[in-house]
């Protein structure tokens, strides 16, 4: 027996290289962040001084950064709502026992193909098709739907709808394989037990899926938004790096990387903008949680009205 | 009654089917019109959309090289970063998991839950904070900066712990003591050939996230030479590629082949790695 608790201690070894790792990487670079965002750090001289809240002061005083955040909010939630709501559609299909769909690996593989490549690959992608000369331009004026060629690239509403459709192809294949592993864990004897009452296909979906899957739903919704508050690649890389055209899809972490790469490489306020977000998020997350938590016994009474 | 179910069943699966061919289209045709449009001239790509290939992929390759994009040696140094991060991230995870499933000790709790809120927190917080803190110890523009934080990568920390909680035979541990094995030699010699798939499952992510990395690695590497692809594929939009249609394709086309030969490859093991990491038992 003495043996087995000294081998416990062995458990520290095991560990060890992860928590210095994470001190080292992961806690420091954190503490690091919030502690710049309280000065006027530059990347031009190598001392710095506290300021307090000028930076947070600043940043809320610049009107570009309701335009970053509520761009941010609008494209998350303009790709995120389609998503889920087409993911949830093809689990419920691929799942079904009465329809029978044929190939569901097939479908599922390839749905889920754009999410591996690379996003500076699909933004220099959907930058020639949608260029003046692409192919979106081609197809449509040949078709005879346009007259002439548009210089889609400077439109800004056509350029959120890109970044909001790129962002969608790019996710829904893996919404959907996420939702159908939480499907496809639900007991088949509750949905025979619930035929055998006289339910129909929408009343199983609206009473036994959707309050089964709940914990899973809240799993992507969450993950989705903490990636979708720092969407930067296909909107950086899409136009020129600065949110054009006129700041449509000028994102948080553009803004971030902005006053990064600016002249002076402010770190100061950048810190600031990565901080303020990290608040709204996390504020957000937890909200989330709490709204949608598990109340006393709802499971119950969901399946039994 | 029951024909008329069959057919109302039946028209059902028709709209399916129809939707679902539709959403292929839409997956498929921007990938499948980049690999094609790879191997075809710039007239060719101006005179219209086709999907068929052409035979220009050769003088596409010169025109591309001529013009100063080094993408074989991108291509090499996304290559190493993303082999030396997969091999860092699934050996540290899987010891890290392992001495969380197999020992009880003091503060495990408190390791694990930490993990669960560390994966939550987003690059965008540690970034700059990462940045000044490389600079100022001598490692800004190195590779390191982009590989050694994958010693403590708490997502695959998370999903290595859910496997071999799903594989472990804690009398497999036993037997290796009574053998005489190091406990390090236990982890080596009897759990890692047992949770091998689940860690070849890890590996793939950790490559492909590692080879398509472009955030971390635009903020913390500067130099032309050490560009990773994804920052040579970023400069193919400049002026020096204006109206180069076949060979800013070929560009593009080079970064996702590896990763679709991958997929193809593996694909069972990615959609069951997923589902693994969202769905606990």
């Amino acid at each position: 027996m003495l043996s087995k608790i000294n081998k416990n201690k062995i458990g520290y070894f095991f560990i060890a290289p992860f928590v210095i790792g994470f001190l080292l990487f992961g806690l420091y670079p954190v503490y690091n962040t919030i502690a710049l965002s309280f000065t006027n750090a530059t990347l031009m001289k190598s001392s710095s001084k506290f300021v307090g809240l000028l930076n947070f002061q600043r940043l809320f005083a610049d009107s570009t950064f309701p335009t970053a955040i509520k761009n941010t909010w609008e494209l998350w939630l303009m790709n995120f709502i389609p998503q889920l709501g087409i993911a949830l559609l093809l689990a419920v299909w691929f799942t079904s026992t009465r329809l029978k769909i044929k190939g569901g690996g097939f479908w599922r593989m390839l749905f889920y193909l754009p999410n591996l490549m690379m996003s500076a690959t699909i933004a220099a992608l959907f930058f020639s098709i949608f260029s003046l000369y692409g192919p979106a331009n081609q197809f449509l004026v040949r078709a005879g739907i346009l007259f002439e060629a548009i210089d889609f690239i400077r439109n800004p509403q056509v350029m959120r709808a890109v970044v909001v459709f790129i962002q969608w192809w790019l996710w829904f294949g893996q919404t959907t394989i996420i939702l159908m592993a939480a499907m496809t864990s639900i007991s088949v004897s509750i949905y025979e037990a619930a035929l055998v009452d006289g339910s129909n296909g929408w009343q199983m979906f609206r009473y036994i899926t959707l309050p089964l899957i709940k914990p899973v739903m809240i799993y992507v919704l969450v993950t989705s938004l903490v990636g979708g508050m720092q969407m930067f690649d296909i909107p950086m890389l899409l136009t020129d790096g600065r949110g054009s055209p006129s700041n449509s899809i000028l994102t948080n972490n553009i803004l971030m990387y902005m006053k990064f790469r600016s002249t002076d490489g402010l770190i100061g306020s950048a810190s600031a903008v990565g901080v303020v977000i990290f608040i709204m998020t996390t504020f957000v997350a937890l909200l989330i949680f709490y709204v949608l938590r598990e109340k006393k016994g709802e499971k119950s009474k969901e399946i039994s009205s | 009654m029951n024909k008329n179910y069959r057919i109302s069943n039946n028209i059902q699966r028709f709209f399916i089917y129809l939707f679902l061919v539709i959403l292929l289209v839409i997956t498929v045709v921007p990938v499948w019109m980049m690999l094609v449009n790879a191997t075809r001239s710039t007239t060719q790509i101006q005179q219209g959309i086709g999907f068929f290939p052409s035979h220009y992929i050769v003088s596409n390759y010169k025109i591309l090289l001529s013009k100063g994009l080094d993408l074989p040696r991108g291509f090499l140094n996304s290559l190493f970063i993303s082999s030396m991060v997969t091999l860092i991230t699934v050996y540290f995870s899987m010891l890290t998991a392992y001495g969380i499933v197999v020992y009880e000790f003091k503060g495990k709790k408190f390791l694990y839950n930490s993990i669960i809120v560390l994966v939550m927190i987003p690059t965008q917080l540690s970034i700059i904070g990462f940045y000044q803190y490389m600079s100022k110890i001598g490692l800004s523009d190195s590779y390191a900066t982009l590989i050694l934080p994958s010693i403590a990568s708490a997502g695959a920390v998370f999903f290595s712990k859910q496997y071999l909680e799903s594989i472990m035979i804690k009398d497999l541990v036993d037997a290796g003591r009574i053998d005489g094995c190091s406990e390090l030699g236990i982890f080596h010699k009897i759990m890692m050939p047992i949770a091998a798939p689940g860690a070849f499952t890890l590996g793939i992510f950790a490559f492909v996230g590692a080879w398509n990395n472009f955030f971390n690695a635009f903020i913390l590497i500067t130099s032309r030479a050490k560009y990773t692809l994804p920052m040579l594929v970023q400069t193919l939009r400049g002026d020096v590629y204006r109206h180069e249609y076949g060979a800013i394709y070929l560009g593009l086309a080079a970064t996702v082949v590896p990763i679709i030969v991958i997929y193809f490859l593996f694909s069972r093991y990615i959609v069951n790695g997923i589902s693994l990491g969202a769905v606990k038992e």
